[in-house]
């Protein structure tokens, strides 16, 4: 491997890195938000 | 149904300014500053490098103050702030010690060595990891923050170690910025500082991100429970 490949390796890895934590957080948020909807339409809790 | 506290959402605007951010300092890194005379192209590995080292250090410390604030006023922003900062700490620290490793490897031949500096941020890595680790274990409701907050304090302690350990100790590792001035050339600083800006907004946007899930998360425990939510 020569200088290039690791800083494209490097690079990667960070946009791979933040990007993969991105959707993680929105697919929770998202999953989170339909329950929510779940909760509040059956009125659970009141 | 409004939002109890109807605050302003910060998030869009933040999300826009970091992105427009970190396209100008992928500029300074790949135009605007030189290619180091020793090292090479490689060395441009330095720039997101040190600036996701610098904001893991301020994550974690954001973690500390939170967890006093915690301690002190038993907040639940507090606790959700600690979890937040802890989380985007570790991302951070975890992609600091892989470029580390790989520009290591072009640099010096090898993935690692255990040198002071990168022995003592993987041992902050694994300390927070495990925070995390304790604050998804469930330990209650009211128990659960306690805990972690009391880690949350004591975790710290390695976090200096971290800073001061290329100074303290003998290490291979560079010093960057050192009584003398440092050694960068005016354009290198220039794209040090717009990384450190931008992966600060970059944080700032993760930060809040974590946040309203963490809010949401205690909404829907607390409408599945019946019980106010925190």
């Amino acid at each position: 491997m020569n200088a290039s490949t690791y800083l494209m390796a490097a690079n990667a890895a960070v946009w791979i890195g933040v990007a993969g934590y991105v959707a993680w957080l929105a697919t929770r948020q998202r999953r989170l938000e339909r329950r929510l909807k779940q909760l509040e339409i059956t009125g659970v809790g009141r | 149904m409004a939002d109890a506290t109807d605050k302003p959402n910060l998030l869009p605007a933040l999300a826009i300014a970091a992105g427009l951010a970190l396209a100008a300092a992928q500029w300074f890194v790949w135009v605007y500053a030189p290619i180091e005379a020793t090292m090479g192209l490689v060395q441009k590995i330095f720039y997101p490098h040190i600036a996701m080292a610098w904001w893991c250090l301020i994550s974690f410390f954001v973690v500390f103050v939170a967890s006093v604030a915690y301690l002190l006023r038993r907040s639940p922003g507090a606790d959700r702030l600690a979890g937040a900062a802890a989380e985007v700490g570790v991302l951070f620290a975890g992609l600091t010690l892989i470029l580390g490793s790989t520009w290591g490897k072009a640099a010096w031949g090898v993935w690692w060595t255990w040198d002071p500096r990168l022995t003592t941020t993987l041992v902050m890595w694994f300390v927070y990891c495990g925070y995390l680790v304790l604050r998804a274990s469930g330990l209650g409701r009211e128990r659960g923050p306690m805990v972690c907050a009391v880690v949350g304090v004591v975790a710290f302690l390695d976090v200096p170690l971290v800073f001061l350990s290329a100074r303290m100790w003998r290490s291979i590792h560079p010093a960057v910025f050192k009584r003398e001035g440092g050694g960068l050339e005016p354009e290198m600083l220039a794209a040090m500082f717009a990384c450190l800006i931008a992966f600060g907004l970059l944080w700032l946007v993760l930060v809040g991100l974590r946040l309203r899930l963490s809010r949401a998360e205690d909404r829907a425990s607390a409408l599945a429970s019946g019980r106010a939510p925190r």
